[in-house]
């Protein structure tokens, strides 16, 4: 495939438009709205389970009114296709902004997203037909019907194409460009592709060798150890997939929202580095209560998983130091008022520091989960979902609501539809969530199971009766605040009418100290395998039953043996 | 690389607290004798009505000692009771070991109020040893979904008072 010539885009705001498949407007649109569409179809099925497990409530889901249907679709919607979808389109724009060029191969651009778009349909094909009640870790012995894998096969095989065209990108303008320093937002942007294509051999292998030959009948059993620690493997390196995208933005473009500057370029570098590399040997903490995992492998994955703290841990100073300049800047003398004394009439940064705030008992939370002994009073609590919807839910989902207040205008070429319904969307979902946190927290300690539909439970937690009724306030409350977010989305696709006045907020040059070394990518994955080696290998050859092979049958999700 | 003098204070902060935690989880082992499931053998399910789980249940051991088998299964723990919420009954002040397996997809195992939180794997077996010291009722609960009757699968300790 030949290269696209390098297109030189102007600062200003005025998009290319060399037909509409090459433009940035439609190579951005179409994969951050089709995220949209995926969270649209997710988001408004999450408050509906918190009415169905309240004990005051217990109401039915709408349109999807079985349980595990729903939750399946919440899970899928939101977790796998809306955040991959918006991730790929926001990191095109990143990296052909800040570089100033078009991507290696338009043509590739668009491969990659009709198969990740055919494997959206797919997926919604099997779960809309009651096909694929499987949640979405869809853990083995459980079998969905094969368009459901066959879909996340597409959506991950979509994924590797994306990160080859960012790197041959890359590598192109390295090459005009040997000297200069990358823009700390590319150079997030390719961490986190790197990590991600580590982290999705273990899904890929689970899915092509176990899964999707036992839906198709072409084997007849599994091993639903050996399928966890596949998927987990992948899984917890999923979560930083979502998580560096909202880094970025606060590394590398909040700075320019705020009016302040990043603090120290060269440890928001270290930070993404230890990221990239520390997120792949710590997947073995989601199955600290697992039979067939020794105890000694978890203690291992533990220690990996409070190194992987770390660069949060920088980053919260990084960006706070960043925030504190802001706040300087618009008056604050005290030690602490610049935290209020920022620009919270934007929308656009009021998203972001709400995220950050959400982050904080998120990332606690996180800690506490990793902590080997202490997991045993949480694992599979309704403290888990109060965890990562502190996480994916608020940090990640409400800086990806505050980049949408600027990138969907300028996709638009109009300003935003409302800042006012903009801000109390935000509000709304910083409180919802943080009620929904303590509430299913608090249900969690005291033994409410997630994954559950406590409507149709024979038993009854007295205890956690309080909690589970209040969390509905919670409901409500992140209920409208979905509604007032595609009202603005859609508000500003078609009815706006202001013109568009905010500036992308890319960097295309850097004053960096950060030393070249930074990007030896092949140093960074010797070490990412070594550490395989040491973590997960013997992790493997625990859960493989190399004399017996696979010995459990495949089930079907409503009941009964798989029949394919 | 240049790092700012408070930013070497914060990652030195951040190192002290780390390991703090980290004190504490080997505390928790070394000192407080916490364990966390572990391997202790695999089981065929075809083969499970051939093994130690044929007949599911309670077996007294010794002087407030017993074993408990179970076997998970859509949607029932089978713990060896014929209740339509089956439910087992030691005394007070039992040390409890639980042996337990899955006959088909993944299941979970939570007591409530005790710390057993283990999975049950079709293929593998799971246990863990608890005392129960107060009395009452906590209900065992499949905390990993399981298809539509997952909900109601649930089984209970009974503990009464006195011997």
């Amino acid at each position: 495939m030949q290269h696209t010539k390098a297109l030189t885009i102007t600062p200003e705001l005025t998009f290319p438009k060399v037909g509409f498949l090459t433009s940035e407007q439609w190579i951005v649109g179409s994969h951050v709205l089709t995220g949209l569409m995926a969270l649209l179809i997710g988001i408004f099925l999450g408050p509906f389970q918190v009415f169905r497990r309240a004990p005051a409530l217990k109401w039915a889901i709408p349109v999807f009114s079985y349980y595990y249907q729903a939750l399946t679709v919440h899970g899928v919607m939101n977790a796998l296709f809306f955040t991959t979808f918006f991730i790929v389109g926001f990191s095109y724009f990143t990296v052909m902004r800040s570089l100033k060029r078009n991507m290696w191969s338009t043509k590739l651009v668009w491969a990659a997203y009709v198969l990740m778009l055919v494997g959206l349909l797919l997926v919604v094909y099997a779960l809309v037909t009651n096909q694929a009640n499987v949640l979405y870790t869809f853990y083995p012995s459980l079998i969905a019907h094969p368009a459901f894998y066959l879909g996340l096969v597409l959506l991950v095989v979509g994924t590797w194409l994306v990160t080859a065209n960012l790197f041959l990108t890359y590598m192109l303008w390295r090459k005009e460009n040997p000297q200069e320093h990358l823009p700390l937002a590319v150079f997030a942007t390719l961490t986190n592709f790197v990590l991600w294509c580590v982290a999705s051999f273990g899904v890929a292998i689970e899915v092509l060798f176990m899964l999707l030959p036992l839906s198709l009948g072409l084997i007849s059993h599994t091993d639903p150890q050996a399928g966890r620690a596949l998927f987990w493997f992948f899984g917890h390196p999923l979560v930083y997939f979502w998580l560096l995208p909202a880094y970025t933005s606060w590394y590398a473009m909040l700075p320019k929202q705020a009016n302040s500057r990043i603090f120290s370029d060269p440890l928001a570098r270290v930070a993404f580095i230890l990221l990239m590399i520390f997120s792949i040997p710590v997947g073995v903490h989601h199955m600290f209560t697992d039979p067939g995992v020794s105890a000694v492998m978890k203690g291992i994955q533990t220690v990996f998983t409070f190194v992987v703290a770390i660069p949060s841990l920088l980053t919260a100073f990084n960006v706070g130091a960043m925030l504190e300049r802001a706040g300087r800047n618009r008056g604050a003398k005290g030690p602490f008022d610049w935290m209020w004394k920022q620009d919270w009439r934007n929308p656009v940064i009021a998203a972001q520091i709400s995220a950050m705030i959400l982050f904080i008992t998120g990332g606690i939370s996180g800690i506490m989960n990793a902590s080997l002994t202490l997991n045993i009073a949480l694992h599979n609590t309704s403290w888990i979902p109060a965890h990562f919807h502190q996480t994916l839910g608020g940090a990640v989902t409400l800086t990806f609501m505050g980049i949408c207040y600027w990138l969907i205008p300028m996709i638009r070429g109009r300003g935003l539809y409302s800042a006012n319904v903009a801000l109390w969307q935000v509000h709304t979902w910083s409180i919802g969530m943080m009620i929904f946190g303590y509430t299913y927290g608090a249900a969690g300690l005291l033994g409410v199971p997630r994954r559950t539909d406590l409507g149709a439970a024979p038993y009854i937690n007295e205890l956690a009766v309080p909690y589970l009724n209040a969390s509905v306030i919670g409901g409500v409350l992140l209920l409208i605040s979905g509604i007032l977010f595609f009202v603005n989305i859609f508000g500003t696709l078609f009815f706006s009418k202001a013109p568009l006045t905010e500036e992308a907020p890319i960097d295309t040059y850097v004053e960096s100290k950060s030393p070249l070394w930074m990007e030896k990518w092949g140093l960074w994955l010797s070490i990412v395998a070594i550490l395989c080696v040491i973590a997960w290998v013997p992790v493997f050859l625990e859960v493989f039953d190399f004399t017996n092979g696979f010995q459990t049958p495949g089930y079907n999700p409503n009941g009964g043996i798989y029949k394919p | 690389m240049h790092i700012d003098r408070l930013e070497r204070y914060w990652i030195i902060a951040v190192g002290v607290v780390l390991g703090a935690f980290g004190a504490a989880i080997v505390a928790s082992v070394v000192v407080f004798g916490v364990r966390l499931p572990s391997p202790v053998g695999r089981i065929d399910p075809a083969k499970i009505k051939e093994s130690e789980f044929a007949t599911p249940g309670l077996t007294q051991d010794g002087d407030h000692t017993y074993t408990l088998r179970v076997v998970a299964k859509m949607w029932k723990f089978d713990v060896g009771s014929k209740e339509p919420q089956p439910t087992i009954k030691i005394p007070a002040g039992s040390r409890l070991k639980i042996i337990a397996t899955s006959l088909d997809v993944t299941h979970g195992f939570y007591v409530e109020q005790h710390d057993v939180n283990v999975m049950l794997l079709p293929g593998q077996i799971s246990q863990v040893e608890v005392t129960f010291n107060k009395p009452g009722v906590f209900h065992i609960i499949c905390h990993e979904y399981c298809g539509p009757g997952h909900q109601a699968m649930v089984a209970a300790i009974e503990v009464n008072e006195g011997n």
